[in-house]
């Protein structure tokens, strides 16, 4: 029974199949089929699509805007786009850091209410000097995230507690008992959120005038760039990490090959925790400047499909975080000027989200496909 | 007796091996028939055929005298064939009437409307279901508390449900205790004064002489024979199911006793959920000796490995490696004082399947000199260099080199590649534990060489191995193992291979 494969198996053999560069072609082929699906729906509500598409890249700094008010410029919109953008690097390397060893870590939310809130309590009210108290912000992001990402490491090595369930509760223990605090002692009684930190403590500057114009400037992006490459080194060059992967693809075969499987996984989830309580701070003490009481960040669980469609790498996170980000800071811009409905304009960016995280899955179809063609 | 079951020269294929070989064989109507042969001899292949899980390649099946094609258990279940397996098919979570009833649940509808499934008249059946063939189950129980010896009484209540008239169990008191293996027993002749015709898939030979009327042996795919149970002493059919043919030993060298490498005293395991799988064995190990260890799968042999190895906890005893106690030492610190171990089984434990081979090589040494350096950065050059040599010094086949995925390679070329790396961890013990399984006759040619010559390197070697034929040809002494106890220990050179045959099936601690 030799039967050709029609045209769109083939079609799609060809973007997902297996063979060089699978994983980005199936990445490339989520993203295009994303947007696909926002075509659809933007010529559902008679909107010409791509304009819409080019208003996004216009809101994100990435195309040129017509008109501009004063003292901003493309230059502004894309480093406000890299602002936004640097929590989420941390927040999708740390999925990705912890799925490499086979530990699903959605506690990203959690520890980043937690770290924000530790490091506002200590550094964000106190009047330490700038040069002292932003470095402290971003230590205590670190110990703070790593102290919650280790509970969960040994939660799941010595009591073999399901890492997700540990999570999910822990991110509501975490939501609430800061709220507990927030709302008893920081609130600020008009905007029923916590108290703003001090300038002194944040790590973006906000309208901070170059070449005349009013710049955000995100100081920790370029420790961003580096961790991006730190990990991707650590992970791929060095003996830790061949012992990350092995537990992560293995831990059977690698407790086997002596490889301490319990202190692998505490210590992974030590970097991945701290990765997200980076993301905490500079999300809480950057981008933001105050917690809002009981909501845990949904940046937290939007990094989980990022770092899927940056197939779990340190480069491909980078990359998925910045197309993300890039979509969801321009669909104000896009809402605004072809005046459709912001919780429209958010659907787009939620449509590649959901896209994103089911590439396993195209991945998986292609190979069975490609099995069966080899079969017959 | 009418035959009810009829197999006309039965052949089933496996890539490599003939697992049925012109079988032909028929079943009476209310008979017990069991099927008797060593692991790997055929008996399931053959069953499983019966019930539907395989097609025969060659060959017919008559029911009733009608050939009847059985592609799958519900064909089976038409015909009403039933089988316990040896690892049950039960739902925990639910109910032994909902488990029984799954699939062909008595539908009704409130009001003439809403379907539900009618459990409560099922649990009424079930309960005179019950009763009829003497066994007692309460049918609102759910499965998840109760014990072993009552879920197989759901599986044999599952089968009755569906009006079996063919009962086949594989290897039912595999899992139970010897109070236990007396009520089935007592349960399976109930069965056959009801009427039922029952197919034994055994290798234990005392249950045979007790309740079967008459028993089939299969030796390596082929059918020896069928005897009658009652006329044939367990010494006979012992001598049938290994085969009469001597083999030839080969052994090269005479060996020459070194040093004691390893010696194990009083060695008591525990699995992790408390079960007692090795049970105060002792034995010492020498340079130059090839120990085998000799048992039916599942006596404790795989347990006394892991536990050499570290990966099972040592609940009594001490493991002493060249006078050294390791028996609290990490995996890790064994495998540095020179344990190598090739484990049984080579996908989920001794390769990391989406690891390139090259890796996989490295599996035990990437974090030492120089394939790290001392500030943990892996040297990937050296890691070629020890993999391109293991490849060519062991002639593994890949499709691309050091980079292949080890889930793309053929199962000998793992097998070569696990056997690569524990040879070039220049441990003085080696354990392998069946390690021609599933490979082609070339391929164990290889491995059975590489065995010989190092010994003949004097270092230790442990083998354990389900085939006789292996250990005879390889060992220099033999250790029997049975239900965890040593059964015997002896010169390799003492012994027949039909009385190692006896021990493995416990036949020497009847006469005791």
């Amino acid at each position: 029974m030799l039967k050709k494969p029609n045209l769109v198996k083939r079609l799609f053999m060809f973007c997902c199949g297996p063979g060089k560069h699978q994983l980005l072609r199936v990445s490339l082929f989520c993203i295009f089929l994303s947007l696909l699906a926002g075509i659809v729906l933007l010529l559902l509500l008679g909107k010409n699509p791509f304009e819409a598409y080019r208003s996004i890249l216009q809101g994100a700094g990435i195309l040129p805007k017509t008109r501009y008010a004063g003292r901003k410029s493309q230059l502004t919109d894309f480093m406000s786009l890299l602002n936004y953008t640097t929590p989420m690097i941390f927040a999708a390397l740390s999925v990705a850091v912890a799925l490499k060893c086979g530990i699903f870590n959605i506690c990203v939310s959690g520890i980043m209410v937690f770290s924000g809130f530790i490091a506002t309590v200590l550094v964000g009210y106190s009047s330490l000097s700038p040069l002292i108290a932003k470095p402290l912000v971003i230590l205590i992001g670190v110990v703070a995230g790593g102290l919650i990402g280790v509970l969960i490491g040994y939660l799941r090595h010595r009591f073999n507690m399901n890492e997700v369930v540990v999570a999910i509760m822990l991110n509501y223990i975490i939501s609430y008992v800061v709220s507990f605090f927030i709302q008893t002692r920081f609130v600020d009684p008009i905007t029923r959120q916590s108290v703003e930190v001090g300038q002194n403590a944040r790590l973006t500057l906000f309208d901070y005038p170059i070449m005349n114009l009013k710049m955000e400037i995100n100081l920790v992006f370029p420790l961003a760039l580096l961790t991006v490459f730190l990990i991707r080194y650590f992970i791929n060059r060095t003996r830790f990490g061949f012992e990350l992967k092995a537990v992560g693809l293995n831990s059977k075969a690698s407790n086997y090959a002596g490889i301490n499987v319990g202190k692998t996984m505490v210590t992974t989830m030590l970097i991945s925790g701290a990765l997200a309580g980076l993301a905490g701070v500079t999300y809480y003490l950057g981008s933001n400047a105050s917690i809002q009481p009981r909501v845990l960040p949904s940046l937290g669980f939007d990094s989980i499909a990022v770092a899927l469609l940056g197939n779990t790498t340190a480069i491909g996170s980078f990359f998925a975080s910045l197309l993300v980000m890039a979509f969801d800071s321009g669909t104000t811009y896009m809402s605004s000027r072809m005046q459709v409905l912001r919780e429209i304009a958010a659907l787009i960016t939620s449509i590649l989200l959901l896209f994103s995280a089911i590439g396993i899955f195209f991945r998986a179809l292609a190979n069975r496909y490609a099995r069966e063609a080899e079969e017959v | 007796m009418d035959t009810l079951v009829e197999f006309q020269h039965i052949t089933k294929r496996f890539p490599g091996i003939i697992a049925n070989n012109d079988i032909s064989l028929s079943i009476k109507k209310g008979e017990i028939l069991a099927i008797l042969g060593e692991n790997g001899a055929g008996k399931s292949t053959l069953m499983s055929m019966l019930f539907g899980m395989q097609t025969p390649d060659e060959g017919d099946i008559l029911i009733r005298g009608k050939k009847e094609y059985i592609s799958s258990p519900l064909v089976a279940n038409d015909l009403n064939i039933g089988m316990v397996h040896q690892h049950f098919m039960l739902v925990e979570n639910q109910s032994i009437t909902e488990n029984i009833i799954m699939g062909i649940e008595p539908r009704k509808r409130y009001l003439g409307l809403f379907p539900y499934v009618d459990v409560q008249s099922s649990n009424e059946k079930v309960r005179q279901l019950s009763k009829h063939y003497q066994l007692e189950v309460n049918p609102e129980d759910s499965i998840e508390d109760l014990p072993v010896s009552t879920r197989q009484r759901v599986e044999i209540l599952k089968m009755l449900y569906r009006n079996a008239e063919i009962l086949i169990f594989d290897e039912p008191t595999a899992v139970l205790t010897p109070q236990e293996i007396e009520s089935l027993l007592g349960i399976i002749k109930n069965l056959r004064e009801s009427g039922k015709t029952i197919i034994l898939i055994t290798h234990k030979l005392d249950e045979i002489k007790k309740i079967a009327d008459r028993c089939a042996i299969l030796c390596k795919g082929k059918m020896v024979g069928v005897y009658d149970a009652a006329t044939t002493s367990t010494q006979e059919m012992s001598a049938l199911m290994v085969g009469r043919d001597v083999s030839l030993t080969l052994s090269s060298t005479e060996h020459t006793q070194g040093v004691e490498v390893l010696r194990v005293e009083e060695l008591s395991v525990e699995t992790n959920d408390h079960i007692r799988k090795v049970d105060k064995v002792s034995f010492s190990l020498h340079e130059g000796e090839v120990l085998a260890i000799a048992g039916v799968s599942g006596n404790g042999q795989v347990e006394i490995a892991d536990a050499i190895a570290g990966l099972l906890p040592v609940k009594e005893g001490t493991i002493f490696l060249q006078g050294q106690d390791i028996s609290g030492s990490t995996v890790r610190e064994r495998i540095e004082s020179g344990v190598a171990y090739i484990p049984e089984d080579r996908h989920s434990m001794g390769l990391i399947l989406d690891f390139p081979l090259r890796e996989n090589l490295c599996l035990k040494q990437y974090y030492q000199e120089p394939y790290s350096n001392s500030r943990g950065v892996l040297q990937e050059q050296e890691m070629d260099s020890l993999a391109t040599e293991l490849i060519s010094s062991f002639d593994i086949r890949t499709g691309s080199g050091a980079t292949t995925l080890a889930r793309s390679m053929s199962g000998g070329n793992q097998q070569k590649a696990i056997i690569a790396r524990e040879i070039n961890l220049q441990a003085n013990l080696l354990m392998f534990v069946q390690p021609t399984r599933g490979l082609d006759v070339g391929a164990i040619e290889t491995i059975h060489k590489k065995i010989d010559e190092l010994r003949a390197q004097g270092k230790a070697i442990l083998l354990i191995s389900l085939e006789l034929d292996e250990i005879m040809e390889l060992a220099d002494t033999i250790l029997v193992l049975y239900n965890g106890k040593v059964q015997t220990i002896k010169e390799a050179s003492a012994m027949t291979k039909l009385e190692v045959g006896e021990y493995m099936m416990g036949v020497h601690v009847e006469k005791a």
